[in-house]
C-alpha cells in the first residue's frame, strides 16, 4: 500500500499553509512598502535585487513556481469533486467550503495573467524592473486592473486564511467544536487585517 | 363546520431508476402531529393530485417510523432528514419532497443506499471475534471511551450525512462522513482496537478520510446528533500517526 492519494493530499494541505501562505505575507509585505511612499518601496525592491540573480531564480522556481504549480494542479482536480451546495445548506461553514473553491478558481485566471504580464512579460522579456513608479502607472492607469488586483489579494487572502482552518481540521490539530471555532474566528480576523492593508496600499498609490 | 385544513406536498417522482424526474402536488388533510410518513400514506389510499388526477402513488421506503431504522431518509425542504420524524407543524408549507440524490434512485424517493454497506467493508466496520467469554471474563469497554462508542452506535446509516456532503457524489469516491467515522467506533473497541492499523490503511485509500472537505454539514444534518466532525480530526489525527508509523516502522 503507497497510499500515493494520501500523501498528495497532506503535501497539498502543507505547501499551500507554508509555502504559499508566506508567499501571501511576503507580498503583503513588500507592497505595503508603498505606503512610504516611492523611496521605501524602491528601496525594498532594490533589498531583494541584492540576492544574487542565479540564487534568486532558483528561489522563485522552487519557493513559488513549482509549489503553485502543483497547489493549483492538484487543487483543480479537488475542486472538481465537490458539488457546491450551501444555497440549499447555509451552514456558515459550507460558505467558506465553497468559497475557498470559487477563490481558488478566481485565483487561478488571476495568477495565470498576474506572472505572465508583471513577471514574465514585462519584468523579465522587457526587463523592466518592478518600481513603485510603474505599479502605480499600471493601477492608477486604469481603475479596472487596480480592482482586480484588489480582488485578486482578497481571494488570495480569504484562501490562505480559510485554509489555516482546514488545515487545523485536517491535520487534526483541532478536534472539538470550540477549537475549531477559535480557530476559525481568528483566521478570519487575520483575513480581515490583511485585505485592510491590502485596500490600504493600493489606495495609497491613488492619493500619492 | 369548520373547513378540513391542508397540506400542500410538492413531490419530485421519478417512474424508474433512467427516467426523468418530474414534479406532482398533492393535498392531504391536515391533523395535529401529522408527519410525512403518514402524509405519504394518506397519498398512498388516495393518489390523486391537485389536479384531479389519479396517478401511481408515490414510492418510498420507511420501516420503524421512529427514527431508529434509518430507512424514510429523504430531501424535505432541502434539507435531507428522516420523513418519520419530520413533523407538518414544523415544516414551512408547500412541504418540498425529493429523493436524496447522492444516491442511485430506484423510483420516486426510493433510493438505494448499498454503496454504504460496501463502505463499511472497506473500513473493516466489524469486530473479529475467536470465540465468546463468560461476560466477567470478557474484555471491558473504556469506560472513558464507552459514551463516546454509544453514540456513534447511534449511527443507522441512513445517509443524511452523504447526501448533505458537497464531497460525495457521482463526481467523487468519497466514502462519506457516516462510514468513516464507523472506523473510530470499532478502534475504541478492546476488539477491534487490534485491526485499528488496518482500518486506518483503509481510510488513507482513494476516496478514504483524505477526500473530507470540511463544510461540516454532516454535523449539522445528523440525525442522531453524532458529533462527526470531531471524530473525524481524530482520525485525521489517527491517520497522520498511522502513516508516520507506515514510514519509520519499515
Amino acid at each position: 500500500m503507497i497510499h500515493s492519494t494520501f500523501y498528495l493530499r497532506r503535501l497539498h494541505s502543507l505547501v499551500g499553509l507554508v509555502v504559499l501562505g508566506g508567499v501571501i505575507f511576503e507580498h503583503v509585505f513588500t507592497n505595503s512598502m508603498a505606503l512610504g511612499g516611492p523611496e521605501a518601496l524602491n528601496g525594498a525592491l532594490a533589498m531583494m535585487e541584492l540576492i544574487p540573480h542565479p540564487i534568486f531564480l532558483a528561489i522563485e522556481v522552487c519557493c513559488i513556481a513549482v509549489p503553485l504549480l502543483f497547489h493549483a494542479i492538484y487543487g483543480i482536480y479537488i475542486a472538481l469533486q465537490a458539488n457546491n451546495n450551501p444555497g440549499r445548506l447555509g451552514y456558515i461553514r459550507n460558505w467558506q467550503f465553497a468559497l475557498q473553491r470559487w477563490t481558488a478558481w478566481f485565483l487561478v485566471v488571476f495568477l495565470i495573467w498576474h506572472i505572465f504580464y508583471l513577471r514574465i512579460f514585462t519584468k523579465g522579456i522587457m526587463g523592466t524592473p518592478i518600481s513603485y513608479e510603474l505599479l502605480q502607472s499600471y493601477f492608477t492607469g486604469s481603475p479596472l486592473v487596480a480592482a482586480i488586483y484588489v480582488l485578486g489579494m482578497f481571494a488570495a487572502i480569504f484562501h490562505f486564511c480559510n485554509g489555516i482552518t482546514t488545515f487545523c481540521m485536517t491535520w487534526g490539530i483541532a478536534k472539538g467544536p470550540r477549537v475549531q471555532n477559535v480557530v476559525s474566528v481568528l483566521s478570519m480576523c487575520l483575513c480581515a487585517a490583511l485585505c485592510l492593508v491590502t485596500l490600504t496600499f493600493m489606495g495609497s498609490y491613488f492619493v500619492m | 363546520m369548520a373547513e378540513q385544513k391542508k397540506v400542500r406536498l410538492v413531490i419530485e417522482r421519478q417512474d424508474g431508476p433512467e427516467a426523468q424526474p418530474y414534479t406532482q402536488e398533492f393535498d392531504v388533510d391536515y391533523r395535529p402531529g401529522l408527519n410525512i410518513v403518514a402524509a405519504l400514506m394518506e397519498i398512498q389510499k388516495n393518489p390523486v393530485t391537485v389536479d384531479g388526477k389519479r396517478v401511481p402513488p408515490v414510492v418510498w421506503e420507511c420501516n420503524c417510523l421512529e427514527k431508529v431504522c434509518g430507512a424514510c431518509m429523504m430531501v424535505i425542504n432541502g434539507k435531507p432528514r428522516q420523513a418519520c420524524c419530520s413533523l407538518v407543524d414544523n415544516l414551512t408549507q408547500p412541504i418540498r419532497i425529493a429523493p436524496a440524490r447522492t444516491f442511485p434512485v430506484i423510483r420516486d424517493l426510493l433510493i438505494d443506499r448499498s454503496v454504504m454497506f460496501e463502505s463499511l467493508k472497506k473500513i473493516q466496520g466489524w469486530v473479529n471475534v475467536d470465540g465468546s467469554w463468560e461476560s466477567t471474563d470478557a474484555p471491558r469497554q473504556n469506560p472513558y471511551t464507552a459514551a463516546t462508542a454509544y453514540e456513534i452506535s447511534h449511527c443507522m446509516t441512513c445517509g443524511c450525512c452523504l447526501e448533505a456532503c458537497p464531497n460525495v457524489g457521482p463526481q467523487s469516491d468519497f466514502i462519506g462522513p457516516a462510514p468513516t467515522v464507523q472506523a473510530y467506533l470499532f478502534n475504541l473497541h478492546p476488539l477491534g482496537a487490534y485491526d485499528a492499523p488496518k482500518r486506518l490503511n483503509a481510510l488513507m485509500e482513494k476516496g478514504g478520510i483524505t477526500s473530507c472537505g470540511n463544510s461540516q454539514n454532516c454535523v449539522e444534518v445528523c440525525p442522531k446528533n453524532i458529533k462527526l466532525t470531531t471524530y473525524l480530526a481524530q482520525l485525521n489525527r489517527d491517520v497522520n500517526k498511522q502513516a508516520l508509523r507506515n514510514i519509520f516502522n519499515e
